[in-house]
């Protein structure tokens, strides 16, 4: 009966219930979307960068002269002081030295540029994950990345072929498809590259006189990266001069995490700010109806408790009053977000799937949650209030 | 216990503390109700009579003295045991009949029967105490803005009934209503009071007075007379 008091006293001031709702409803509305908008942009960070995020990638600083011709790169001595200082922190790991750039390759009648890497065969593996096919061997096997596959409608066997250094024309067979890393790689981003042995790549791109373009160390306990780095950046840099005598330039993945989490943070830490101001609003609204509300029922709960309402019911009633309309405009503010997310998803180049993970949904019983509980807040006042009425004076107002 | 009187007032004071001094709303009140009693509180207005049914009601605690209803003083009781008093113990009819006016007048009389037992009615004693008022079914389901005052009223009574108190309190129960209704709605009163119900009612009108066994005349917050 209680219940159905508060009930209908919320269908007799439909307008003004409604109204008080819109507070809730556009409070809800703004934490659940942005934070549904924002744990899907994370999800779909993290999930390119995680599968990197154990590894430092090296890159050469300052040029050699090799054969009177100057370069940059790795030599065979650089990369055997990197894996001792590699050494002297941990035994776990992996150190690929590799080359890479960019060429252009003939696929049918078509030419495209890719990006091209060659690395020993027996590092491919810790480097990449095959979908499909084998590992190159020799010089005119390649494997392609899945996304490079499907833009050029390429299969294993197929047959691409590029500019050889000494000018003939070098004409390769895909043996296997990579998975795809997504773009935002560090190191090998697999997705639209070409990858092959060292010889296959001195074949069409040189051997950059014996040095290499990058190295990537990945450490089997990723907790041991941050001492890697700072061994490797004592033994290779700042030998002579601090600034100018350095060289390697070091990628750390795990501080890259580190500075976009930092990011997403302080952009949840901005939306929770604008929803908790709209939520303070809301529910200013809501005490000041709740407040009308027991204004104008006072005499209501003067007769009730004249005839034996317990305070507590009386509290309970107008609870009631403000939870239904917390509850009812938390799960428009909810609907509205469920429909509104996935829109600012795809225009942040988002998936509409994005959506369906479980940091996404958990905004639904949130949302929910702090609108019925900011709601009861605010309703506690006003219902302490009414309930603490004296009857008879209560009674005697008109 | 069953001999003790149902009302019992001793030496009973409500004094209101105003800037220009105390104002006596009652000022050392002594009587008693019996059980089975129709005992009528008459006096103009201000003369504390309504003070005076607020602390028969509960709703109110003496300044000083002691009210025993049923035997059991008043003035230490807590809210809860106040109110529980309300619910158990008596039956208010008011001047204004005061029913809820979200409810119908079905509900109205259900209300403290679902306080009481915490849910709804399966007894049919609604029913039986509506019809008792002169109420027809379809009629039951009207919400009070759909009623007359007689009418209302009796709703009032019926509600008033629900919880089978040990009295029922009026106040000024005829004030509105016309001369019809008023002899309608005393002729109810009068009848559950041949019944054996106790009746305490507060009126200024000396033709409803004289439906009681006893009258009680208060003046300035003083009993003057008892006839």
């Amino acid at each position: 009966m209680i219940v159905s008091l508060a009930l209908r006293n919320l269908k007799l001031n439909k307008f003004r219930t409604i109204l008080s709702m819109l507070g809730i409803v556009i409070g809800v509305f703004a934490i659940c979307s942005m934070g549904m908008v924002s744990a899907g942009f994370t999800d779909e960070m993290d999930n390119m960068i995680s599968d990197t995020a154990d590894t430092l990638t090296l890159s050469p600083l300052g040029e050699k002269v090799v054969d009177g011709h100057p370069t940059v790169g790795f030599s065979e001595k650089d990369i055997r002081n990197i894996e001792s200082a590699t050494k002297s922190v941990t035994k776990e790991y992996e150190l690929v030295p590799y080359y890479t750039s960019y060429k252009p390759v003939t696929i049918g009648k078509e030419m495209v540029t890719a990006s091209v890497y060659g690395l020993d065969s027996n590092d491919m593996s810790s480097l990449v994950t095959l979908v499909s096919g084998t590992w190159p061997r020799g010089g005119t096997n390649v494997i392609v990345g899945e996304q490079f596959a499907e833009d050029n409608d390429l299969r294993v066997g197929s047959r691409v072929s590029f500019l050889g250094v000494s000018g003939q024309e070098v004409t390769c067979r895909v043996v296997g498809v990579m998975e795809n890393t997504g773009m935002l790689t560090f190191g090998i981003a697999t997705d639209s590259a070409i990858l092959g042995t060292t010889e296959w790549y001195s074949s069409i791109v040189g051997n950059n006189y014996g040095l290499y373009n990058s190295i990537i160390i990945k450490a089997y306990d990723p907790t041991e990266l941050a001492a890697v780095d700072a061994a490797i950046e004592k033994k290779m840099n700042g030998k002579e001069d601090r600034d100018s005598d350095n060289t390697v330039s070091i990628l750390n993945s795990y501080e890259l995490m580190d500075i976009f989490d930092e990011l997403m943070s302080m952009s949840s830490l901005f939306t929770t700010i604008i929803s908790a101001i709209s939520l303070l609003v809301a529910a200013v609204a809501i005490t000041n109806v709740m407040l009308m509300s027991v204004k104008e029922r006072t005499r209501e709960v003067g007769i009730l408790r004249s005839i034996g309402t317990f305070r507590s019911q009386i509290l309970q009633m107008f609870l009631y009053e403000a939870g239904l309309i917390g509850l009812i405009g938390a799960v428009f503010g909810v609907i509205l977000s469920l429909i509104v997310s996935p829109i600012f998803m795809m225009i942040m180049g988002l998936e509409f799937t994005a959506m369906f993970s479980v940091s996404v949904l958990v905004y639904i019983p949130v949302g929910i949650g702090v609108g019925l509980v900011v709601c009861l807040i605010s309703g506690l006042y006003p219902a302490w209030k009414a309930a603490n009425l004296n009857p008879v004076e209560a009674m005697s107002t008109d | 216990m069953d001999d003790a009187p149902v009302v019992e007032l001793i030496d009973v004071s409500k004094v209101y503390h105003m800037k220009a001094g105390d104002v006596y709303a009652l000022n050392h009140v002594n009587f008693s109700v019996k059980r089975g009693e129709f005992v009528a509180i008459m006096g103009p207005s201000g003369s504390g009579k309504s003070t005076l049914m607020n602390m028969i009601g509960c709703l109110d605690v003496p300044t000083s003295g002691t009210i025993k209803i049923n035997g059991v003083s008043t003035t230490d009781m807590s809210d809860d045991e106040l109110t529980e008093h309300r619910l158990n113990t008596i039956g208010f009819i008011f001047q204004k009949f005061n029913l809820i006016s979200l409810l119908t007048a079905y509900e109205n009389v259900e209300y403290p029967l679902i306080l009481k037992y915490g849910q709804r009615d399966h007894s049919e004693r609604v029913k039986k105490l509506l019809t008792m008022v002169g109420f027809t079914e379809d009629r039951m389901q009207h919400t009070p803005y759909e009623l007359s005052g007689g009418q209302q009223q009796r709703v009032s009574i019926a509600r008033a009934l629900a919880n089978d108190p040990t009295f029922l309190l009026c106040d000024e129960p005829t004030g509105n209503l016309d001369s019809k209704m008023s002899t309608q709605i005393m002729e109810i009163l009068s009848d559950l009071h041949k019944q054996g119900r106790t009746l305490v009612m507060v009126t200024h009108n000396p033709e409803t007075a004289e439906y009681a066994d006893r009258v009680i005349v208060i003046r300035d917050g003083e009993i003057v007379g008892e006839e």
